[in-house]
């Protein structure tokens, strides 16, 4: 079998799927961003504009009466048209429902188990510490960039050999394994000639010759 | 202009765009994300940063020529332009939209009147300046070189 460099989860039916993130920003060019930042980290992503689109898209309101199907036998946990929702990252701030109002009503739902992050252009404390404390796994400080999405590395699915946590670039190893195939490579190798994060100071200006 | 003459203008020409402070490190990482499987991503981005700027600016526009002003409306209006301006690295026009902001919550008009006339003024500018940067990369790819890569310190 070909060594595909994506982040590959084992469905219960032993098939392979990507991580798919769930993005919800009413920003079309932070959506796209988000969206090449995702791609780059090996995720397959799908891009809504709003939490009531997120909501729909995870067959949790009803088109017709717009109410909240809380007990919804269609979901046969996180499937919607045959495919898997493994992270939902949402703006906190847009137009109607919030990021926070998003992540109370996926957390009273069947959807609860799923990590939410939520993203933000302001820095307020007392707005992070209310969307931890509802339930959010990371809170992200917007512009996203690279080093941010590191910061999610945790929530990826774990395999024995995971060489993905340090700058270590010896994923080389682990293309053998059949199924169970987590191929950091592209990540890693992205890390190596990515600019550094922000804090860093970077490399001295080169002139061309 | 040779092609070696026409990437050394492009490098200095980045160059300065970093060191006066229309762009900022996000920029950098834009060019970062771009690559041979996505060799168009920084002016993809840009170009929709270019379309929603301008369908903010008119909203902007009319919400303050309204007799009565509702600062929230123009606040929220603000408040995504400086998203949007911050996402691409266009550093000057999200400083302009952080002070205008403050003005905003003051319910000033006359000082948020000429807050937009400085964003307006700064997004023009940057818009100008990327469009520069951007034919300069197809000179170089139209007469068969390479865009170098530059590196800055901060």
């Amino acid at each position: 079998m070909a060594v595909e460099s994506e982040v590959v989860v084992v469905g219960g039916r032993g098939e392979k799927e990507h991580f798919h993130v769930l993005a919800v920003d009413d920003s079309v060019i932070d959506r796209k961003l988000l969206e090449r930042l995702l791609t780059v980290s090996s995720c397959k992503v799908t891009c809504v504009d709003s939490g009531d689109q997120a909501l729909k898209y995870l067959g949790l309101l009803d088109d017709l009466h717009n109410t909240i199907n809380a007990s919804s036998p269609s979901l046969h946990s996180s499937h919607h048209e045959g495919t898997k929702v493994n992270m939902i990252m949402t703006d906190y701030c847009m137009p109607g429902m919030s990021g926070y109002d998003l992540l109370k009503r996926l957390k009273g739902s069947p959807w609860k188990d799923i990590p939410v992050v939520i993203m933000s252009s302001e820095n307020v404390p007392s707005r992070i510490s209310m969307c931890l404390e509802g339930g959010a796994e990371e809170f992200l400080l917007k512009p996203l960039q690279l080093s941010d999405l590191e910061k999610l590395q945790p929530y990826f699915p774990k395999f024995p050999d995971n060489s993905c946590e340090g700058e270590s670039t010896s994923a080389d190893e682990d293309n053998d394994q059949d199924n169970n195939h987590y191929n950091c490579n592209s990540i890693s190798k992205r890390k190596a000639t990515s600019a550094e994060p922000r804090e860093k100071s970077r490399s001295k200006m080169k002139e061309y010759n | 202009m040779d092609v070696g003459q026409m990437q050394r203008q492009l490098v200095e020409y980045t160059k300065s765009l970093f060191i006066e402070g229309y762009l900022d490190s996000q920029f950098l990482q834009l060019q970062q994300l771009q690559d041979e499987s996505n060799p168009s991503f920084v002016a993809e981005v840009v170009s929709l940063f270019f379309e929603d700027s301008e369908r903010i600016l008119k909203d902007l526009t009319f919400a303050l020529e309204q007799k009565i002003i509702d600062f929230k409306k123009v606040d929220a209006h603000v408040h995504q332009f400086k998203g949007s301006s911050s996402s691409i690295g266009a550093q000057r026009v999200k400083n302009a939209c952080i002070a205008f902001r403050g003005y905003c919550e003051e319910q000033n008009v006359n000082s948020c009147t000429r807050c937009l006339q400085q964003v307006k003024q700064e997004y023009f500018i940057v818009k100008n300046k990327l469009e520069t940067l951007f034919r300069l990369e197809h000179q170089i790819i139209g007469a068969g070189g390479s865009i170098p890569m530059v590196e800055l310190s901060f």
